[in-house]
């Protein structure tokens, strides 16, 4: 089994340059900034049991949380499924495997909703939502924060 | 202000696709300077900006979806809460590569057509109007028809994502002025290529749609005599006569999104005439000039700065309107101020939580195209001012 964990080195430099954009707006709050640098998030990316994929490229994972591809290769349909907008794992996810910030992940969601194109994957509440999430669709692809169990799911590495 | 409920999904365990329903509401303001702007008296500031919809889709298998949605909205003298159907659809992606869907869809043209109605999709309160202007919209927003579209992959060449369009826009002759009725759409077509470039956040794009629009005008009974008398109109004249306007419009778009940052930038020419048996309504091929650069960041998951540069020549042989109008009376001015319209936008967009978002927009206007003569008490452009600007403040919920 692979296992890898993501973190964002652009991330753990952002919150410096943040900062000062805060300060220049006139919301100073290095505080709270600087405490999110210390813990910076990790995540994994989680697949089903049965699914033979061992690695993805990022190239496939954005296309399938975008919905530009919803078949694997072995024709199952794709179901991804994220976690909320507010969790670290998805933002990290988002930043590193995505290369778009949340929000802009968002605007791109409520461009297709609104436009009739298409739906957002579902936005799961915990870890543990995600991993049953995975565990009941064989074409489900998912990530969960680096200290979260993952049962019988599989975590794939990114290339 | 309604803020609406975050229902978007069902319980998973009992029904694994369920309906999803999302929705927005919309209300703003805006207070024009010079001349009034989309709104009748926004020269006194204007709450005629209001935008409500609420959509219902459902994946009814792996492959196939259908949805809906209602729309309703107010601007000035567009609108006026008439309720309809903004889309709906039935969609079947056989493969990646090629979909098929069949109803009332948005049409692809440009980066942003589709998604000119959605606040929240987007930075600005108005999008660049030379592209996008929102009086077009019921011609331009969506179409009733069938639609085929697929993303396919290029290997290291990133992948092409196609759009192919054709159908009829039924029209609401509500917005139409008294002077014409019956307008009609007899056919629409089009296509987009979108192309997703191996470097990150880049694509680029064309879009083309050719359109006829018809239209029964009449000339109302006073004014007939005079144009008798004058020799321009036909002694055995009647009400109404036929009008046709055939249009071809192509853009090419190119965006970069990455990060926090946003670029784009679209350029785009639109060719209209104006064909009648009587020939004083008949204008010749016109060609029109439109582009923007847009940009915007992120500078915290709140509050997002953007700005853009946007340009419109109605005439793009006569950028600087030095030549008559067509079709003047022989002592007509000089187009002039009314042949350009250059606009500069400022916007703050604060996403105050999840479902909610407040914009602030100020635009320096120089030149009076697009403009409403309507709107401004019917006089010409020309005499319109010159240098003016534009105050906007919106505020959407949305789930």
């Amino acid at each position: 089994m692979t296992q890898t964990r993501f973190s964002s080195r652009s991330l753990a430099r952002r919150p410096t340059r943040r900062a000062l954009l805060w300060c220049l707006l006139g919301f100073c709050t290095l505080g709270g900034q600087s405490a999110r640098a210390e813990s910076t998030p990790e995540f994994r990316l989680l697949i089903h049991p049965e699914n033979p994929a061992t690695s993805l490229s990022k190239e496939f994972v954005t296309d399938a949380f975008l919905k530009r591809v919803t078949r694997w290769q072995d024709g199952e349909t794709v179901h991804p499924v994220d976690q909320r907008a507010d969790t670290g794992a998805r933002r990290v996810f988002s930043e590193s495997v995505l290369r778009r910030s949340v929000a802009a992940v968002k605007r791109y969601w409520q461009q297709r909703i609104f436009s009739g194109r298409d739906l957002p994957p579902p936005e799961l509440e915990s870890d543990d939502a995600v991993v049953g999430y995975v565990l009941k669709h064989r074409g489900a692809i998912g990530y969960v924060s680096a200290s979260a169990k993952l049962g019988r799911t599989r975590a794939v590495s990114v290339h | 202000m309604v803020v609406l409920p975050a229902v978007a999904w069902a319980d998973e365990a009992s029904s694994p696709l369920p309906i999803e329903i999302h929705a927005f509401v919309s209300q703003g303001f805006i207070k024009s300077t010079g001349n009034n702007y989309l709104a009748e008296d926004s020269t006194k500031g204007s709450f005629e900006f209001t935008e409500v919809g609420i959509n219902f889709s459902k994946q009814l298998t792996d492959r196939m979806r259908a949805g809906m949605q209602l729309f309703t909205h107010d601007l000035g003298p567009l609108g006026n809460y008439r309720t309809r159907f903004d889309w709906f659809y039935l969609d079947y992606r056989f493969w990646d590569w090629l979909g098929v869907r069949a109803g009332r869809t948005k049409v692809p043209f440009g980066l942003y057509n589709e998604s000119s109605d959605i606040d929240a999709a987007r930075v600005p309160v108005l999008l660049p109007q030379s592209l996008y202007p929102v009086s077009f919209r019921d011609f331009l927003l969506a179409q009733t028809g069938g639609e085929v579209y697929g993303i396919v992959p290029m290997g290291a060449a990133g992948s092409l994502e196609y759009r192919l369009y054709g159908g009829t826009v039924f029209y609401d002759t509500a917005d139409v002025s008294s002077t014409l009725s019956n307008v009609r759409v007899p056919y629409i077509f089009g296509a987009r290529l979108m192309w997703q470039a191996p470097i990150e956040g880049l694509q680029l794009g064309a879009s083309a749609q050719k359109l006829r629009i018809d239209a029964d005008a009449s000339i109302p009974a006073t004014e007939i005599a005079k144009l008798q008398m004058a020799g321009e109109l036909p002694a055995g004249f009647t009400n109404p006569f036929k009008l046709q306007v055939p249009a071809l419009l192509a853009v090419a778009s190119i965006e970069y999104s990455a990060h926090d940052l946003l670029l784009a930038s679209e350029y785009s020419r639109w060719r209209v005439s104006l064909e009648s048996p009587v020939a004083l309504y008949a204008v010749p091929e016109t060609t029109s000039e439109r582009f923007y650069l847009m940009a915007a960041y992120h500078v915290t998951p709140w509050f997002t700065p953007g700005v853009y540069y946007s340009v419109l020549f109605p005439n793009v042989d006569d950028r600087q309107g030095r030549n008559l109008p067509l079709a003047s009376t022989p002592d007509a001015a000089p187009i002039g101020r009314g042949a350009y319209q250059h606009d500069l936008a400022l916007t703050v967009r604060y996403d105050l939580n999840a479902y909610w978002l407040l914009k602030l927009e100020s635009h320096y206007m120089h030149g009076t195209a697009g403009l409403s003569p309507e709107l401004n008490g019917n006089r010409p452009l020309s005499t319109l001012v010159e240098d003016w600007g534009v105050f906007l403040v919106k505020t959407t919920a949305y789930f």
